[in-house]
């Protein structure tokens, strides 16, 4: 490989990249002394410029040649999430025109910039080294963003927390990788499938469990998530909004690819009855202690941030059974997840955004401030109410959809529907979370707000990053074949390093059941044969 | 009859457990300062079994970077900040104990995990020698992407660090 | 007294790591917290080394070069972080972090 050739394997980066430096570069030097406003509004031009170009970069980007196995993986899944990531990041930098949390307008946009780069390249990481330096390089930024506010004292608070947490999920990460690496005698997944086995040496779980504490503080999955409900309301809203969403997507896929496409061998299963050691019983731990304490938590929350951040460590416990049942199908319903839930809580945070604005209280905003909402702004309540049903998972939002795939993924994984248990309680702690997100829309809609109503003050850009983000909630809800179809194609690209499949009747009940919504899960594991009377029916068109 | 290297294995194995026991755990002095400077000398005792591992460039880089810049950076800021007042207050003997009971557990399990591992490598035949040559090649060859994203990130370390010790002028 | 095994490397480094995580968890300094981590890295770093020696293979040394570097970066916004946080409390005590509770 030459720097040409890995320029033209990585131009989105690339892209992405010189916009950041164009960015601080045109802040530092022309703009000086210019109006805080027309600073912000240039740096984010040149961000929406350069974000623009490397999605159409990655629309037409060819697949990773073969010289780049074990460094790259690059098809349609890792480039339309690295299109997601993209927008994400474009949203969050449109959230901080004429926030006052900084004045440093160019040195916010670069360091937003270069964190979705690593986000970028996490997402086609192909080793252990390239996993671990994209990880250093989402987090490094993201620990200076959260400290950007330097007139609140919580926001270096937080900051600090962030960092000592990530610092240490990272030293327990490197050390799960070494041993991984001294085991395995290879970095790349490849290497990793091919040789690690369950059973053989103690040593094998000590680096999965050393590995797996690493991802799910990366994810804040409880007991690991101490960091986040402080996180989410010490820092600036926009970076909470980024931190929520786009670290989310990557980390979870990332966390997905290495168990799922590197240490198949050393599974194990969470069945109820007949529990095998390896990492799908340690998810499934991790993923129950979420589920119950996010969702049990947040009820007692009085700040949106907090209550948002509990709910996403409840959310974190969903999107692990998709992890745990370890099949395509699982990999498929978990990106469905968590891109829909990427654009929920950009929207959900982006609202908090506006009222934040709109308080202008010392300690941030709190539950209170929502109230009466829907007299003072008819519009920013229509689309909460879209985003927080979503979270709540009420069909037909998008994030009724996303739960019901994973729910089916993680019934149909385990031999004998040994995992039904775990869908049970994810049922069960979905009903409590129901409670807390209908407070917020009590606040909303019923309770009256003190004095006289005054409209709340909305950007036309902010306004429209928000109404869009409802229209995606609502489209991928009436329409969720269309995201999940683009999940199944290269799920067997994810799990090329070779895993027996495992047969499932299951998948063909449901499909029975419900033909619109299984069949393309079915289509993508190949199992479901195409329905013979859709066959007649087009013959009889014809 | 044990060999010199096998000798001075077990001298800087014991100094780095040593010197990495006083640096967190001293019971002698609180002070971060006594902290860092046992850490210098663990970092040193590790850079010995570095040698001895044959990574002769890497020993070299543990000294430059950690013993040197790293940890002058450590004693820059304890010298900055001037803390004293740290020393009057005392560990929290509860979280010290069940912390240390936690690690005690863990690190019986480790080693009782490592111990009873079957021999995880070959005993003997090729052992890689980590010189610069072969290092920088493989640098500039196979880890060519890594090593600029590494330049990215130093980017990152170098705007933020300037932007958060800056002061805010109004 | 036997020759050095990888086991042998790999019992230091795992005492190692557990030393710093020890220090992590018990310590109240935040400098000392973060010299406690840096101590957990070097044991992932003597790990490394040791598998890299006795696998004949040179990924794990160049693994240790890019953490090494990795670690300074993060050093310098650690520090950055609490000489910002020192300015503001005046304190580097992991308890005077507690204004964020619900």
């Amino acid at each position: 490989m030459n720097y040409m050739e890995l320029l033209g394997a990585l131009a989105p980066e690339a892209i992405v990249v010189l916009t950041a430096l164009v960015a601080l570069a045109v802040d530092l030097l022309v703009l000086r002394q210019a109006p805080q406003n027309a600073r912000q509004v240039v740096a984010v031009s040149i961000t929406a410029v350069g974000i623009l170009a490397a999605i159409i970069a990655l629309s037409v980007a060819a697949p990773s040649p073969p010289w780049m196995d074990g460094l790259l993986i690059n098809h349609s899944t890792t480039a339309f999430l690295k299109q997601t990531l993209l927008v994400l990041a474009l949203v969050a930098g449109i959230l901080s025109i004429q926030s006052r949390f900084t004045q440093h307008t160019g040195e916010y946009v670069t360091l937003l910039l270069l964190s979705t780069v690593g986000m970028m390249l996490l997402v086609s990481s192909d080793n252990l080294l390239l996993m671990f330096v994209a990880l250093e390089l989402t987090s490094l930024p993201l620990y200076v963003l959260t400290a950007f506010n330097k007139e609140s004292p919580s926001s270096s608070e937080a900051s600090l927390k962030y960092f000592l947490i990530g610092s240490l999920s990272a030293a327990c990460l490197l050390f799960g990788i070494s041993l991984l690496y001294g085991l395995s005698g290879g970095i790349t997944w490849t290497q990793l499938a091919t040789t690690l086995r369950a059973g053989s040496e103690p040593i094998v779980y000590l680096a999965l469990i050393l590995t797996l504490i690493g991802f799910a503080f990366k994810v804040a999955a409880a007991p690991f998530h101490l960091w986040a409900p402080d996180v989410y309301q010490g820092a600036p809203t926009p970076v909470a909004a980024f931190i929520a969403s786009g670290s989310k997507i990557a980390s979870f896929y990332m966390f997905a690819r290495i168990f799922m496409a590197a240490l198949p061998g050393t599974a194990g299963s969470a069945a109820w009855s007949g529990a095998t050691p390896g990492w799908v019983p340690l998810v499934a731990a991790l993923a129950v202690v979420s589920m119950i304490l996010g969702n049990v938590a947040a009820i007692a929350q009085r700040s949106v941030k907090r209550l948002l951040a509990y709910s996403a460590i409840g959310h974190a416990g969903y999107a692990l059974l998709a992890i745990l049942s370890n099949t395509e199908q699982g990999m498929g319903s978990l990106l469905y997840y968590v891109v829909t839930y990427a654009v929920t809580a950009m929207g959900a945070f982006a609202v908090v955004n506006v009222i934040e604005r709109d308080v202008q209280a010392p300690n941030g905003e709190s539950l209170t401030d929502f109230a009466g909402l829907s007299r003072r702004s008819p519009l920013l309540s229509l689309c909460l109410l879209v985003f927080v049903l979503s979270l709540a998972g009420i069909p037909p939002l998008a994030g009724f959809f996303g739960k019901f795939y994973i729910f089916i993924a993680t019934a149909q994984s385990g031999t004998s529907q040994g995992l039904i248990w775990l869908v049970m309680l994810a049922i069960g702690t979905s009903a409590i979370s129901l409670y807390y997100y209908l407070q917020i829309l009590k606040q909303v809609y019923v309770v009256e707000s003190v004095g006289q109503p005054t409209p709340v003050q909305l950007r036309p850009a902010e306004s429209a990053c928000i109404v869009a983000m409802a229209c995606t909630v609502l489209i991928l809800g009436c329409a969720p074949n269309w995201l999940i179809n683009r999940f199944s194609p290269n799920s067997t690209e994810v799990r090329r390093a070779g895993v027996i499949t495992k047969p499932s009747t299951t998948l063909e009940l449901a499909a029975e059941i419900h033909p619109r919504i299984t069949a393309p899960l079915g289509t993508a594991t190949g199992l479901v044969q195409k329905r013979p009377q859709f066959e007649t029916t087009t013959a009889n068109a014809q | 009859m044990p060999t010199l290297p096998d000798l001075l294995f077990y001298a800087l194995a014991g100094f780095t457990l040593l010197f990495g026991f006083l640096c967190v755990a001293n019971p002698f002095s609180r002070n971060p300062v006594t902290s860092a400077m046992f850490l210098v000398l663990t970092i040193i005792s590790m850079a010995g079994l570095f040698v001895l591992l044959q990574a002769f460039f890497l020993a070299a880089v543990q000294v430059l970077v950690y013993a040197g810049a790293v940890m002058v950076l450590f004693l820059f800021v304890i010298m900055l900040l001037d803390i004293k007042e740290e020393e009057r207050r005392r560990l929290n003997k509860a979280a010290l104990g069940i912390g240390g009971v936690a690690v005690l557990a863990i690190a019986g399990l480790l080693v009782r995990a490592l111990v009873q591992a079957t021999p995880l490598a070959s005993a003997a035949g090729q052992r890689a020698e980590g010189s610069t040559k072969p290092l920088g090649r493989l640098l500039f060859t196979e880890y060519l992407l890594p090593f600029e994203i590494l330049s990215v990130l130093l980017l990152v370390a170098m705007v933020g660090v300037i932007l958060l010790s800056k002061k805010e002028m109004k | 007294m036997i020759t050095p095994t990888l086991q042998h490397y790999l019992v230091v480094s795992g005492l190692l790591f557990c030393l710093g995580l020890l220090g992590v968890l018990a310590r109240r300094n935040l400098l000392v917290v973060y010299m406690s981590l840096e101590l957990m890295l070097n044991a992932a770093n003597l790990a490394l080394v040791a598998f890299s020696h006795f696998n004949n293979q040179l990924n794990g040394q160049v693994m240790v070069f890019f953490i090494i570097t990795v670690a300074a970066a993060e050093v310098a916004v650690g520090l950055a972080l609490i000489v910002a946080i020192y300015r503001k409390r005046q304190t580097a005590h992991v308890e005077d972090l507690s204004s964020l509770k619900f």
